[in-house]
């Protein structure tokens, strides 16, 4: 094996517009990655570390519409790489909790909008507690306070309200 | 009592309030699905994210570097049989990755250092029209019969490092993305990959098959 073989890093091939700059045409899609990523780590060290796993590997010569549709794959890869690692469990494991579809286009929907879309679907206690959580950052307190309750019986409203969040489908 | 899983979730939910990073540990695969549906929640509460300047020039560099840097390709997992690890790694092992050669070399046939046929079945044991996976030291395989003759293609995917699997239609389907390939190892579908690499494979007077592998 030769030296440059040696590291087991994974190649991938995309192809790009001869005349075009291929790595602006590469940035600007992976802008949309990037976005993609970050909606699924909700961080911005995870969602780098990640994307940088997801550069692809360019060449002249091929329409531009395969690029996404390549981004896209490889990220959604990456992404099943990160959960594996980070929770000790095989991909096949992870299969059905990594969204497959591949976006054809950015997210379109402010932030708030999209998550208060998708819980809305849940009773109404959940609906609040991850609300008052993850849309106006309260601590576990403050919610027990608003709610009425006690840090206890908060914190294992808000565990069962994400497990019910997990299996409603989150809109791309 | 930190044990708990809503003390645990409760942590995870605050690392990603304050935009800290994920930081799991074993017994967390318990809690999967609250676990990425906090991620989701806390990604997408504040929009839809731009890379920062610096991470957009850093990716900038590393796209343009790449293609004179001798990074380590896919072939060295299909050599080095790290198959499904290389794609559990994290940590750095998946992805950046830049071969210099055109993809056309990645469709040539596996010829590993120090390679020596190995007996890997009889002929008796393939069925026409399916595919057997088979390991020849560091090489995995899947085989084909057909009539009197045998060929083989690496069941590693050309995309990712990733081992695929022989679907009830006729394919070797990969895990890790919607991806499959022909027999005769060609891709399939609009995602336009390189075809697998083959195997090289032959049948003895004995009737065993023998694929070209390692010890």
């Amino acid at each position: 094996m030769t030296p440059e073989e040696q590291a087991g890093q994974q190649a991938e091939v995309v192809e790009l517009p001869a005349a075009t700059r291929a790595t602006d045409i590469a940035l600007d899609e992976l802008e949309l990655v990037y976005a993609f990523i970050y909606a699924r780590v909700g961080n911005r060290a995870d969602a780098e570390q990640v994307a940088l796993k997801a550069i692809p590997r360019l060449r002249q010569g091929a329409p531009a519409s395969a690029i996404r549709g390549y981004l896209f794959a490889t990220a959604r890869s990456v992404l099943g790489g990160f959960w594996s690692t980070r929770l000790g469990l095989s991909e096949a494991e992870l299969r059905e909790d990594l969204a497959l579809a591949v976006p054809s286009s950015p997210p379109s929907k402010e932030g708030v909008e999209t998550v208060q879309q998708v819980l809305a679907q849940l009773s109404d206690n959940y609906r609040r507690v991850l609300e008052l959580r993850f849309l106006h950052g309260y601590s576990l307190k403050e919610v027990a306070a608003e709610m009425q309750s006690t840090v206890g019986a908060i914190k294992v409203m808000q565990l069962r309200a994400l497990r019910a969040a997990a299996k409603l489908r989150m809109p791309e | 009592m930190n044990d708990k899983p809503e003390n645990r979730v409760e942590k995870i939910v605050q690392d990603l309030l304050r935009g800290r990073r994920l930081k799991l540990r074993g017994g967390d695969a318990e809690e999967k699905a609250a676990i990425t549906a906090a991620a989701r929640l806390a990604g997408a509460r504040q929009g839809p994210q731009r890379m920062s300047s610096g991470f957009r020039k850093r990716l900038a560099r590393a796209l343009e570097q790449a293609p004179s840097e001798g990074w380590i390709t896919r072939r060295a997992a299909l050599v080095a049989g790290l198959g499904l690890a290389a794609g559990a790694a994290g940590g750095g092992v998946l992805g950046r990755a830049l071969e210099p050669r055109p993809a056309a070399a990645s469709v040539e046939p596996i010829v590993p250092m120090h390679a020596r046929w190995i007996d890997v079945a009889a002929m008796s044991d393939l069925v026409e029209g399916q595919g057997k996976r088979v390991t020849a030291g560091s090489i995995g395989a899947y085989v084909f019969r057909r009539g009197d003759t045998v060929s083989a293609v690496s069941s590693i995917c050309s995309h990712l490092p990733c081992e695929l699997s022989w679907d009830d239609g006729g394919h070797l389907a990969c895990p890790c993305h919607p991806a499959r390939f022909t027999p005769e190892g060609h891709p399939m579908g609009s995602y336009g990959l390189p075809s697998l690499n083959p195997v090289h494979a032959r049948v003895t007077a004995a009737g065993r098959v023998e694929v070209l592998g390692t010890e």
